[in-house]
């Protein structure tokens, strides 16, 4: 047992440290520090720099082009990226679809999605939830019907995160009503460009579209965009969710926020207030045993000796944590948070601000927040998992 | 980075787990708390297989391990909630050996390590709750010695131990020496604890002591910090079996025809429970792993520790008491025993409140495990 990184893990840390330092540009990570709105071409000039350097699939093996790194060098470079301030990698392309394609596509497929996903230029998104199937997934409607080489997709799915930038879409679809929900579900990759489908941004409560809905009006598309077999999609999608189990938590963030939540606590005079330091000091001790859960389950698969299943008390954890922090920078700025200002979530804006500048996003971050604890599974559904596992 | 344990340290783990099984029944204990909280039989066997010993360098008698063996030793421990104190041993024998003159430890570290001998740490005083720099008790030159003035509480197994270390002010400052029970003036007022385990008043008065260290606030900020790192071990191996116990009655119990364990309400408090003891775990790890620092950041690990691991050990205790309904009520099922025991570990070293005090003053720039 030993805390310590070894010293080629903290020279690989080295090695990232410097290069994010030369390639992150600052007027992103000036964003991400202040949680000021990325666009997408921030998201997309950093996923390109990335797919550049070959570490957009980070997590990829090397057959596949990515650099093949084990799960504790991924976690460093995730943190590196982190802690200097590069955005989240929307996940949807190089975390999500692309496993899927390389453990169940087959080769023409894999040659033709994988570049596109490895170099950062090709949108991918996200379709599962649909209006009647959240939680309850398996119950999804948007039929497939096969006619011919092609597949007439019809349905609507929601909450399609920054769907409104994507070129392609994977979606669960309902390909058989025989049986159980789950034995009739395939997994399909949809030109989101192709006549048909149309996507509506979802206005959140922040003033933010960040979520969309898609529909589909007899959409046609190529049956060799069928990944894997047909009717097999809901196990495709389980692999999915056990693909990458530590980057749920985002502990990474939750260091970076945390010393974020510092300064703003002592530009507004509450860091010295013993009630309101004791609430940074409860979260830090949060953090610290979320990132100790993290290491634990990193090492457990870089030895291979022991497994781990805590999955989703990670995702549980990870998502209080953010809505906390997000809650105490809030309350830290008090009543200099309420001003509703939404061009100060812009960077460079040369407005009135009411109070410290940086009180202004804060108000919005917090109630975009509270998203955490319902998505990806809500923490909900995770206890649910958490409690089949340890009552069997 | 690496969370597996060694060959030996598995075997270690091995053969304290077989004695709980074997040896420490709960009928076994039971019998213990009714003749007052201590076996010397138990605490005889325990030194056999190595364990008082731990902290005590091989040339001294002991076995040279070191904080990961303390802890794999005391979960296990934990899991039968074993009364004797262990913990004391590992204690006294990391401060003979880093710390006392080199006659003292040479003489004490044997006995120690062999369970001869048990000494025990007396520091709580009224005036001082948790804090370890308040003391009343006095010290005193007299010709080459010294002997002590006051009153110490909570000391563990304070009337069954051979000596103890005591704490006490020389000049305004804090010194530790050793006191033996044979002493003149020496008095030990055993009492039980909620625990069923056992404790004792002890007053000296004029008592002849010996010096272990002028220095006596590092040294006993560090025997507290040896005893927060075992605490939260002995802890989770507690918190282990509680959650065992829960698990298991929960699968059994039926009421409206169908076990417990089927109701959504009940599920997801056991994913709380299992949250809070993976919490506790995780942190068990962090101040095993961290005791070897620097005092500074030793210290700082210790209070983020006890911290998470006295939430953990309230919420898992209270929840499974809850959860087993009127059953967990009752003397005669194990669990309220197991929840017993939780309740005492986390008032020793420093409660939850007093810890969050801790993390909250020295908190600085920079956050999580490495900074």
């Amino acid at each position: 047992m030993d805390l310590a990184f070894t010293p080629e893990e903290q020279s690989f840390r080295e090695e990232i440290r410097a290069w994010v330092a030369t390639n992150l540009p600052p007027d992103i990570s000036y964003k991400v520090f202040n949680a000021l709105h990325l666009s997408r071409d921030d998201m997309q000039r950093w996923a390109r720099i990335l797919g550049e350097k070959g570490w957009l699939g980070h997590g990829w093996p090397k057959e596949f082009g990515g650099p093949g790194w084990n799960s504790v060098q991924k976690h460093l470079f995730e943190e590196e990226c982190a802690l200097a301030g590069a955005p989240r990698v929307v996940p949807f392309g190089p975390v999500m679809v692309a496993p899927v394609i390389m453990a169940f596509g087959n080769p023409q497929q894999q040659a033709r999605f994988l570049p596109g996903i490895a170099s950062g230029e090709v949108w991918w998104s996200q379709g599962y939830s649909e209006p009647g199937s959240g939680s309850d997934l398996a119950s999804l409607k948007t039929r497939a019907e096969r006619q011919g080489n092609s597949y007439i997709v019809n349905g609507q799915k929601t909450w399609t995160t920054l769907g409104q930038y994507g070129d392609w879409i994977f979606c669960l679809v309902r390909t058989s009503t025989e049986g159980k929900p789950q034995t009739g579900i395939s997994f399909l990759l949809i030109d989101m460009s192709a006549p048909g489908v149309t996507v509506r941004p979802i206005r959140l409560l922040d003033g933010s579209v960040e979520v969309n809905e898609v529909f589909f009006d007899n959409v046609e598309v190529p049956a060799e965009n069928l990944i894997g077999e047909e009717n097999k999609g809901w196990t495709y999608a389980k692999h999915l969710l056990s693909h990458e189990r530590t980057n749920i938590a985002d502990v990474n963030r939750a260091k970076r926020e945390l010393e974020r939540l510092k300064r703003i606590a002592k530009a507004e005079g509450v860091y010295e207030d013993t009630r309101f330091r004791d609430e940074i000091a409860k979260l830090e001790v949060d953090v610290i045993a979320l990132e100790m859960m993290v290491l634990r389950v990193l090492a457990a698969e870089k030895s291979g000796k022991q497994s781990l299943d805590v999955a989703g008390l990670l995702k549980i954890r990870g998502s209080e944590i953010q809505q906390r922090y997000s809650e105490l920078m809030m309350l830290a700025a008090g009543p200099y948070a309420l001003p509703l200002i939404h061009e100060a979530m812009e960077a460079g804006w040369q407005g009135d601000a009411v109070g410290a500048l940086h009180c202004a996003p804060l108000a919005l971050t917090y109630l975009n927040m509270r998203k955490t604890t319902i998505y990806g599974g809500s923490n909900e559904v995770q206890r649910n998992i958490v409690s089949q596992v340890v009552l069997g | 980075m690496d969370f597996d344990f060694s060959e030996d340290q598995d075997q270690l783990r091995d053969a304290v787990r077989k004695w709980v099984e074997k040896a420490y029944t709960f009928d076994r204990r039971r019998a213990i708390v009714a003749d007052g909280g201590f076996s010397a039989d138990a605490y005889r066997e325990l030194a056999e297989l190595g364990l008082c010993g731990m902290f005590v360098p091989q040339a001294l008698g002991g076995m040279g391990m070191g904080p990961v063996e303390g802890m794999v030793a005391m979960e296990e421990l934990g899991r039968g909630i074993v009364l004797e104190p262990v913990s004391q041993a590992l204690i006294a024998g990391a401060v003979l050996s880093a710390y006392a003159p080199k006659t003292l430890a040479s003489h004490w570290a044997p006995l120690v390590a062999s369970g001869e001998k048990i000494i025990s740490l007396a520091y709580q005083e009224r005036a001082g709750r948790y804090r370890l720099d308040v003391c009343a008790t006095s010290a005193s030159r007299h010709g080459d010695g010294w002997t002590l003035s006051g009153t110490k509480s909570l000391v563990v197994a304070g009337d069954k131990a051979n000596a103890w270390f005591v704490s006490a002010t020389i000049d305004g400052t804090l010194g530790l020496f050793l006191v033996e029970r044979a002493s003149q003036g020496a008095g030990a007022r055993g009492y039980g604890t909620i625990d069923g385990a056992c404790a004792a008043e002890l007053t000296l008065a004029q008592t002849p002591a010996q010096l272990v260290s002028r220095d006596g606030l590092a040294v006993l900020e560090h025997a507290v910090d040896i005893g927060i790192a075992v605490t939260c071990a002995e802890a989770v191996g507690v918190m282990d079996q509680t959650m065992s116990f829960t698990v298991d009655y929960m699968n059994t119990r039926k009421q409206f025809g169908v076990v417990i364990s089927s109701f959504q309400a009940l599920k997801h408090r056991v994913a709380d429970m299992k949250m809070q003891l993976e919490l506790a775990r995780s942190m068990s790890y962090y101040a095993s792993l961290k005791l070897n620092s620097p005092a500074p950041e030793r210290r700082a690990a210790m209070a983020r520790a006890k911290y998470q691991l006295g939430q953990s050990m309230r919420f898992i205790g209270q929840q499974a008491v809850q959860l087993h309904g009127g059953i967990g009520m009752t003397d005669e099922y194990v669990v309220s025993h197991y929840f017993k025991r939780l309740t005492q570990m986390e008032m020793l070293f420093g409660d939850t409140l007093h810890h969050l005090g801790e993390v909250s003053g020295r908190m600085q720039d920079g956050a999580g495990v490495f900074a």
